[in-house]
Order: C-alpha cells, then structure tokens, then sequence
C-alpha cells in the first residue's frame, strides 16, 4: 500500500478504539501540561509513565510516547516564554526572546507564535516522516551492519557532545560519565560482570529509568527549590495578546528555513531537536538584517527555535524506527517501551509491526495538529495553572517519579539511585556539565559497544575494516571531522561570553 | 595559576581520581574473552582513557579560559537555569560543600547503620530491626541539626533520606512525613495549606496507583510500619 492508504488505515484503527483515543488525547493533554508546568517536563511525565506502559500494548505505549513527544515539545516552550525556564534542552533557545518578550508584556504573543509554529513544523515533519521512513527503513536493512551503526553512534555522540554542555569538554565529559554507568553489568560478548561491586542489583547494571527521572526532574525540582529558597523564583506576567496573521505570515522565511534545519538535525542521533533549535535560532541570527535585535524579545527568536524543534520530531522518529537508534531522551525511553514488549526498534518493525508505525504516524499526525487548537485554548486556560506556588508542586512531582522508579522492578533500590542522580544532576548542572549528554551516553553506551564488538568480530578486528565499508567510513570521517572541528573552535575561536 | 580557582582543581581532580579508581577496579574483572580478544576490560577502559583526556582537557582549557563558554558548543548549559541559579544563590563557596555532604552522608549512614553496629555486636533479623528504629530518629536529629542554615542542603537531603527509609517503614507511612519536610523546606509555614496538600497529594497517589493501576508500593519491613501499610493496602483495593 502507499503511504496515503497507510495514513488512512492508520488514522481509522487510532479512532476506531476507544482506549487509543484516550490514550491519544491523555497524552496530547499531557504533554502539554508536563511540558507548560515549571520544573518538569515531557521527559518527567514519559519517565514516570514508562514503568506502566507495561500494562498497555506496544501499539499504545509507542502512541501514548509519539504523542506526549510532538506536544511536550511545544509544552516546554511554555515554561522558557514565562519563566526562563526551558521545558527540555531542545526550549533553550525558545527562552533567549521568548523570556524578554514576557518582561515586556508580550507573552501571549511569542507563546502564540510558539503555538502557530511548532504545529507548523511538526505537522510538515510528520508528513515527510511518513513518506521518508519507510524507504529509509528497507534501505537499511541491507546497507547498515553493526560496523554502520556503531559509526552513527560515534558520529551522534560527536555532535551531541558540542550541545548542552558549557564547553565541549564539558560535553565529553557527561557523554563519557553516561558511556561508563552503562559499562556496570554484564559485558555484552562474555557476560563478565562488570564494576558490581559485590552488589547483586549491580549485576543487571543501572536502570535508565531511575537515572533519567533522577537527572532530569529531581535535578530540575533541586535547581528550582533552591532559586526558591533564596528568593529569586519570580511568578510571571501573564497576558494573552496572540500574533497577528501578517506577523506571522512576515515570518514564512524564517518557519520555512526552520524546517529544513529542523528535519535535517532531527534526524542525527544524538541530541537532534535540541540541535535543531539552536540551529534554527543561529542561522534565524546569521541571516537577519539586525542581529543584535535578538536576544531582547524578538518574535523571529521564538518562531525559529519553536519551529525548527518540532520539525526534528518526526525526523528524530527515522532513525528510531529505521535504524534502531533513539535521537535524544525521549525517543530513548521509547526504546525501553519496544523493550518492554520484548520487540526491538528496527528495520524489522514495519516488516512485523506495519500496524504499530501507522498508528503511531497518523496519531503524531494528529497530535501536531491538536497544538494548533488545544494549545490556544491552554494559553488561555491551562496556563493559570502556573499559579500553583512550587511548594506544594514540587512533594507531587517527587513521589511521581518516586512511584515511577519502585514500579520498574519493585526495588526501593532504584529509588535511592533516582535520587543520587537527581543530587549529582544538581551539581553537574550548575557546574555547566550536560544532563541530556549522560543519558545519551547511558543509553547509546550499550548500543555502542555490542556492535563495536560485533563489529570488531566481523571485521576480523581489523580497524581498517570499517573503511571498506562507505557508509561506515563517511560516518566515522564525519565524527572525526566534527571532533576535530570543535576542538578547534574550542581552543582558537573567539569564546563566547 | 592562570585563571584557575579551587573549584577547577577540584573538578579536575575528581575526573582523575574517578578515571584511576574505575581503571584500578577493572583488574576484578580482567579475563579474557575467547572470541573477542579486548576482553571485558578493552572497552571500559578505553573510555577511561578519554576520560582521563577529557578531564586534562577541561582543566588546560579553565587554566586559559577561566568559567567560558566554548565557541565550539551549542546551547551551554547555562541556558537551563541551574548555573545562573547557584550563581544568585551565592551557594558555592568550600564550607557550603562541605556541609552539604556531610548532611548528604546521614541518609547513608542509616543505610549502613546495621552494619555499623554489626561490628560490635551480633545481629539477628530482630536486632536489625530495633537498630534501625533507633537510628532513624537519631540521624533525623543529627540532619536537623546540619540543616539548620543550609536550606538546600537540606532539600537535596530529604528525598535520599525519604528513600532510605523506604525499604523498612514503607512508602505509607513516610510519605506524608515526606510532603510535610519538603513543603515547609521550601518556605511554606501555613499549616492548613500544608494538610491540605498532604490530603490532596496522598488521596491523588493512592487512587491512581493503589487502587486503579495496583502498583505495589514499599510497605516497609518493621512492624508497626508494615501491618498499618498491609491494613491500608487492604483497604484501598
């Protein structure tokens, strides 16, 4: 069938059950609301809702995750309009005008803008999705081995480690801090245990699940708690004055360019919506006629982060679904929902599961239109909520994620862990180290070295080996390009401030 | 000293000792590997390696650079609040650090607090027990004690210590003692409000997760704490 009647039998089978609707408009709801409210985001209400997805079906677990995604994203530029505070990395930039604009008095306008645009972009995103993915999907059951794959990994832990940290030693050194944690347990070719301590819960190695709630929403409710305890929690200005369509329609430029950025970042495993905003800002910045404008509330800032990040959701979902491979953190916990029902995200899965990837495509289809008409009415309902002092949020948000941790294995053990990574989270951030590169490297650090050691095998531990091969070759260059190239800008570059 | 301070040393230093601790580590597990020659060792290592690497990295970099951000990287993390937040809160000099880890100690200490006292003396499952009662408020007084003046230490503190004692007086039993600690941590001193929020919070995870979704939540392992959590169970499914 084509993708037209793929979409169509998709969109039928989503609304003709009753649970996937729910589940279909929870998580639109959801996403929102986790990615709108200050010190969680997507990534908190994924990771609490992971453990149960257990109970669903693969087919709604991976809908309930695409969903939450597409809406999350947007969600959290929320949170970086009103507060300054970016619901994920991939909101950062969204804050640098959008967070002006707010002190300004203009927050319904960039959070409009942020609505318009991100439905714009994941909507256009998901289209090419569904026409991209497939294709993309046989192809690389016959061009990407292991030797293909770990050099992707390579060159996604390449380029993530030049985003989110303070410096790109910084960025190494949280890619490599993730890298290792995934070391503890069995090695994958021998089954040696590895760093256990002595420790039987460390046989089975670290839980992804207990370290993303810990570094992400426990760290997030720390760095919060403490803004709160020394007084510089500020409420927003809230005001609900939405853009004009000839200011926006100005803009086609920038949504245009920031699509193409976006789609094409999003698709790098690594950290691709994040890296697709910074780029949909820095070129919105490199191409504009006054620089210096940005950075103190212009609408541009806002339309070109906030489209370029959903452009990369449906992007980020090609390689998770082609290849495998998970794009950032959330697309990673989507892993571990495939993993849960003993399925592995692949070239396979539109061969045994056609039924899961088109439910999932029409539902994230859907999910970036609903921005367009949930997301106004939240900007002006939903959004009071923000009213709820963090006092009284922040023991919620903790026992959530508590629960969530106990209910991946029933082991109290997993909470302690998910609250040492929220304290280490804590003191890596605010030392300028990157959250999203450790999980990335927890969750890539796996991947990497079982087909490193395939690949090794293969190759009859030959390093040329992998230079046979085009793709792996071009992908290793290209990593060792991008390494090369950032260490250049590290040291001789003007930094910046 | 270029531009370094006491900090830079110090997160340099913590990378090495890491790197040099896991690299001492990974002889317990140094066995070949018949069909993969680097063994279990080839790759643990090698990332140590570039740890080790990256770390000099970093520290060459702050001794010329100083607090900078690198050109080279996209989105610093700077961007997500938590460095500008310890900057405002002046929470960063040695004697913060240090009380902070001495509070972040006591959840620990009550962990291991049966084997402590194993030293001295033989401990059956009974004696375990009545040694943990008594640990748990005596650290609950030495944390106070350390809180007084370290508002976010304390924060950082309470969920660890919450979590420590999970496993023996249950999820039931600690979580609205939780809720009330975080609360008035973070400022709160309305004792209505404060009530009501534990109502509100329990009443939502109760019903969701006990009595809907059937998550079974730690009921601890000492009794009062166990019977009064079984009751409860009972009760909400």
């Amino acid at each position: 069938m084509d993708p037209f009647s793929n979409f169509i039998t998709g969109t039928v089978t989503l609304f003709s059950d009753p649970l996937g609707i729910l589940i279909f408009f929870g998580g639109v709801v959801g996403g929102m609301l986790f990615g709108a409210i200050p010190g969680v985001s997507m990534l908190t209400l994924a990771a609490i809702l992971l453990p149960f997805t257990a109970h669903l079906s693969a087919e709604h677990g991976i809908m309930l995750f695409s969903v939450i995604y597409c809406t999350g994203v947007y969600g959290g530029a929320i949170t970086a309009i009103l507060f300054n505070i970016p619901g994920a990395p991939e909101n950062a930039p969204t804050a640098f005008d959008g967070y002006p604009m707010t002190r300004k008095g203009q927050a319904g306008k960039a959070v409009g803008a942020a609505v318009m645009c991100s439905a714009i972009g994941g909507t256009v995103s998901a289209i090419i999705m569904m026409a991209a993915t497939a294709p993309i999907a046989n192809w690389a059951i016959s061009a990407f081995g292991p030797p293909e794959i770990f050099a992707l990994v390579f060159f996604g832990l390449a380029v993530a480690a030049t985003v989110g940290a303070k410096t790109l030693w910084k960025g190494w050194l949280s890619i490599l801090l993730g890298l290792i944690i995934a070391v503890v347990g069995m090695d994958p070719v021998g089954g040696i245990e590895r760093y256990d301590f002595n420790m039987p819960y460390l046989l089975a190695g670290i839980h992804f699940i207990p370290t993303i709630l810990g570094f992400f929403a426990v760290s997030e409710i720390f760095v919060q708690a403490e803004r709160k305890a020394t007084g510089v929690y500020e409420a927003p200005k809230l005001s609900v004055n939405f853009p004009t369509l000839s200011e926006l329609i100005a803009h086609k430029f920038a949504v245009f360019r920031s699509i193409v950025i976006g789609f094409f970042c999003g698709i790098l495993p690594g950290i691709g919506a994040t890296l697709a905003a910074f780029m949909g800002y820095n070129e919105a910045v490199r191409w504009s006629k006054d620089p210096s404008e940005f950075g103190k509330g212009k609408l541009e800032g806002v339309i070109s982060s906030e489209t370029a990040n959903n452009a990369a959701t449906g992007a980020a979902m090609i390689p998770l679904l082609a290849l495998g491979l998970p794009g950032g953190a959330l697309t990673a916990m989507m892993v571990g929902v495939f993993q849960m029902h003993d399925m592995e995200p692949g070239p396979l899965v539109f061969l045994n599961s056609p039924d899961l990837v088109w439910v999932v495509f029409a539902a994230m289809f859907f999910a970036n239109l609903s921005i367009l008409f949930v997301g106004f009415l939240e900007t002006k309902t939903i959004i009071n909520l923000l009213r709820i002092p963090f006092q009284f949020l922040a023991p919620l948000i903790l026992l959530l994620a508590t629960v969530g941790a106990y209910a991946v294995r029933g082991l109290v053990i997993d909470v302690v862990v998910m609250f040492i990574a929220g304290v280490a989270g804590f003191f890596l951030r605010r030392s300028g180290y990157s959250v999203a590169g450790i999980v990335l490297g927890l969750i890539l650090g796996k991947i990497g070295e079982q087909t490193f050691a395939q690949a090794m095998q293969m190759l009859h531990f030959e390093w040329t080996g992998f230079y046979d091969r085009p793709i792996a070759a071009f992908l290793i260059l290209a990593a060792l390009l991008t390494v090369a190239g950032s260490i250049y800008s590290a040291f001789f570059k003007k930094e910046r401030q | 000293m270029g531009k370094l301070r006491l900090g830079h040393i110090c997160e340099a230093a913590f990378w090495l000792v890491l790197a040099t601790f896991l690299y001492v580590e990974s002889f317990e597990f140094d066995r070949g590997i018949e069909i993969y020659k680097f063994g279990a060792t080839g790759w643990p290592r090698a990332l140590l390696l570039l740890l080790a690497v990256a770390a000099i990295g970093q520290f060459t970099y702050q001794f010329l650079a100083g607090d900078k951000s690198t050109s080279g990287t996209v989105g610093a993390a700077s961007d997500d609040g938590a460095e500008e937040a310890a900057r405002q809160s002046g929470h960063s000099d040695f004697r913060w650090y240090v009380t902070t880890f001495c509070l972040l100690a006591v959840p620990f200490l009550y962990m291991r607090a049966h084997d402590l006292t194993g030293i001295f003396l033989t401990l059956d499952k009974e004696g375990v027990h009545t040694v943990k009662l008594v640990a748990a408020p005596l650290l609950l007084a030495v944390y106070l004690f350390l809180a007084r003046g370290n508002q976010v230490g304390a924060i950082l503190t309470l969920p660890l210590f919450f979590a420590a004692l999970l496993e023996d007086l249950g999820f039931y039993a600690m979580a609205p003692l939780f809720i009330v600690g975080i609360t008035l941590l973070m400022g709160e001193r309305r004792a209505r409000w404060i009530a009501l929020t534990v109502a509100l919070i329990m009443g939502f995870l109760l019903l969701i997760f006990v009595s809907l979704l059937y998550v079974g939540l730690p009921t601890g392992n000492i009794s009062p704490f166990y019977d009064l959590s079984h009751l409860l169970v009972t009760l909400l499914q």
